[in-house]
């Protein structure tokens, strides 16, 4: 069984290598490549040209470069990774495992880590494994090539909350979902409240676009995860104290992202 | 041509490392291909303040901040009209040679890594942070505006980031371990690193991951070379399977590295990372924290790099160890690096074209 795993990118060298090397390292033998650049200007595409199978560029966003990396894309299975993402070497393996095991599952989910430097990040690793086996965060990224095609794809309407789209409509569409061992590691670099509150931000503009595709999406926004293992945040006072600054800081970019919509802001530049 | 090489340890200080053994090969070929090669360093205990080593000259003065000063003092009085090409070999503090090199010699900076995040582990708290964030930039800003080498492609991009337009990569060298023939591989997964235990090698990173992984392979055992600091007090803290050796002699360390079925290496940063590579000639595999330097010499030595965290390490080594154990890992020539041959003819070419007159 193929694999192909399909990576977007845009300036991303930092995390690049790591993440095209670790697919090159998989076990699993029968592995593809496939990078979808969007108008880098640092070293991305020389890194992605090193180690892809296949390379294109397409733009405008992250939604559409996965769509055509699904085109490009010839294995029984298409894997959606970002380009911070390094993934454990035995991930194929554990995905061709269980979907030859398995003939009921359509897509699989893929257990996430976070790791990085600076105290926020240590705050989202402390969320991230909360959300372990939360199916309302956690999005399907493996699926079979006919079950995504038959999707349609990833959704070009959408620059955020692409992942709870798909996901919403995999389930929607009755496709079994399960997950694997393997998981992928996260790099979150050095996190910083004003770097997240301007990403955050500029994904809100499309929540109102998401909530009326999926009127019951609203329940994805409210985390009732954090409070699942209450002992785990008792036993980080400090990054808990962080943890729900963090999400404050989030969900206030996220509502002034909405807002931005209803008034007709301009995207800013930087975004 | 005449040669002065700045550095502020040489290869019989007590604290030599990596780099002065590259200096040590490379000045020694120099000097045994006619070139008339000095290295000024600081003073060693019961090590004349002038003697000839492998054919080039050594003189030495000043201690550890002060050999700066003795550098240019020497200058003064000996160096000045004798040298066509001034090297300075920065570690962490430049000698500035750019800045009074003042008769027409030209000069560049050899640079094997930058000290960063290694401040807080080798200095007190307010000192740390001063040299992270003010001194080291300020140093590294002067510096790039001259020419510089630099060993890896990770110390390349960390020296552009303090804005050093002008640096080019020269090759890392490596010379095979003299070795009659192989020995087996240990029948019970076995797991080697080699480093000084202290902070910045981060060999607690090592136990932790150990202990997670034993929980998967009970029988993985792991030898951890290397004195330190630390030493003793992990060693009272080992955990059943991790074996403390503590300073052993060459011929030991590559017998034990060639004996271990992965190498780990977790340093918070390195120049290059010799030690992946000097693993990979002995056809042992590494694992490697993916941090500069590490991630230079592992990719050019066919390792795998992971996430710098402990549970990384060994959910990797849970996954590789039974394979590696099964099918050997090919050696690779000269680990990846080059022959320290090749090594003094690169530099010596890059020395020639990027030296600048100083003034």
């Amino acid at each position: 069984m193929k694999v192909s795993f399909v990576v977007p990118t845009r300036n991303s060298a930092r995390t690049l290598d790591t993440c095209l090397g670790s697919l090159r390292a998989q076990t699993h033998q029968d592995v593809q490549i496939v990078v979808v650049d969007n108008a880098s200007t640092d070293a991305t595409v020389d890194i992605a040209r090193w180690w892809a199978d296949r390379f294109a560029d397409r733009g405008p966003e992250r939604s559409a470069q996965r769509n055509h990396g699904l085109r490009c894309a010839t294995g029984d299975v298409v894997v959606f990774l970002d380009s911070d993402m390094v993934a454990e070497p035995g991930l194929a393996a554990a995905i061709v495992d269980r979907f030859t095991g398995q003939s009921e599952l359509g897509a699989l989910v893929l257990p996430e880590r976070s790791f990085g430097t600076g105290f926020f990040t240590r705050c989202r690793v402390l969320e991230k494994s909360l959300y372990v086996g939360d199916d309302r965060v956690e999005a399907p990224r493996a699926f079979r090539r006919d079950v995504i095609e038959a999707l349609g794809g990833w959704s070009e309407s959408l620059v955020a909350a692409e992942d709870w789209d798909l996901a919403d409509r995999t389930a929607a569409a009755g496709v079994g979902i399960g997950r694997v061992d393997a998981w992928i590691w996260h790099d979150e670099g050095r996190l910083r409240l004003a770097g997240t509150f301007a990403k955050k931000r500029y994904y809100g503009r499309w929540i109102d676009h998401y909530l009326a595709l999926h009127p019951d999406g609203r329940r994805k926004l409210v985390r009732t995860a954090l409070f699942r293992r209450p002992l785990w945040l008792l036993r980080h006072p400090l990054l808990t104290a962080g943890l729900f600054l963090l999400k404050a800081t989030e969900a206030l970019a996220l509502y002034l992202g909405v807002r931005d919509v209803q008034h007709r802001r301009p995207v800013p530049k930087a975004a | 041509m005449r040669i002065l090489v700045l550095n502020w340890r040489d290869p019989a200080h007590p604290l030599a490392g990596g780099a002065e053994v590259y200096t040590a090969e490379i000045l020694r070929r120099w000097a045994a291909a006619g070139h008339q090669v000095t290295l000024f360093a600081a003073a060693v205990a019961g090590r004349p303040a002038e003697e000839t080593v492998d054919g080039y000259r050594v003189v030495r003065a000043g201690g550890r901040f002060t050999v700066y000063r003795q550098a240019r003092r020497w200058w003064r009085r000996h160096g000045r009209g004798h040298f066509d090409i001034v090297v300075d070999e920065t570690n962490t503090v430049p000698f500035f040679a750019g800045e009074w090199v003042d008769d027409g010699a030209r000069t560049v900076a050899l640079v094997h890594q930058t000290c960063e995040e290694i401040w807080h582990h080798n200095a007190p708290f307010p000192a740390s942070y001063l040299g992270r964030y003010a001194l080291e930039p300020w140093w590294l800003r002067r510096l790039g505006r001259g020419p510089i080498l630099a060993v890896s492609e990770s110390t390349r991009r960390s020296l552009a980031r303090f804005g050093a337009g002008q640096v080019r990569v020269v090759p890392e060298g490596f010379a095979p371990p003299p070795m009659d023939a192989p020995p087996a591989r240990e029948p019970t997964p076995t797991v080697v690193f080699c480093g000084r235990m202290v902070p910045y090698k981060r060999p607690a990173d090592v136990v932790l991951a150990a202990t997670i992984a034993a929980r998967t392979i009970p029988d993985l055992r792991v030898w951890m070379i290397g004195g330190g600091p630390q030493l003793r007090r992990m060693r009272a803290g080992a955990p059943p399977g991790v074996e403390f050796l503590g300073w052993v002699d060459e011929a030991t360390k590559h017998d034990l590295m060639a004996r271990a079925h992965a190498h780990v290496a977790t340093s918070v940063r390195e120049g290059w990372g010799l030690v992946v590579t000097e693993a990979a000639a002995l056809g042992t595999p590494t694992i490697a924290y993916d941090v500069p330097g590490l991630r230079d010499s592992t990719r050019a030595a066919g390792g795998v790099l992971v996430p710098p965290e402990p549970q990384a390490l060994a959910r990797w080594l849970v996954e590789l160890l039974p394979r590696w154990m099964a099918g050997d890992f090919e050696p690779v020539p000269f680990g990846g690096a080059r022959p320290w041959d090749e090594v003094a003819d690169a530099v010596l070419a890059a020395v020639s074209e990027c030296a600048h007159a100083a003034r």
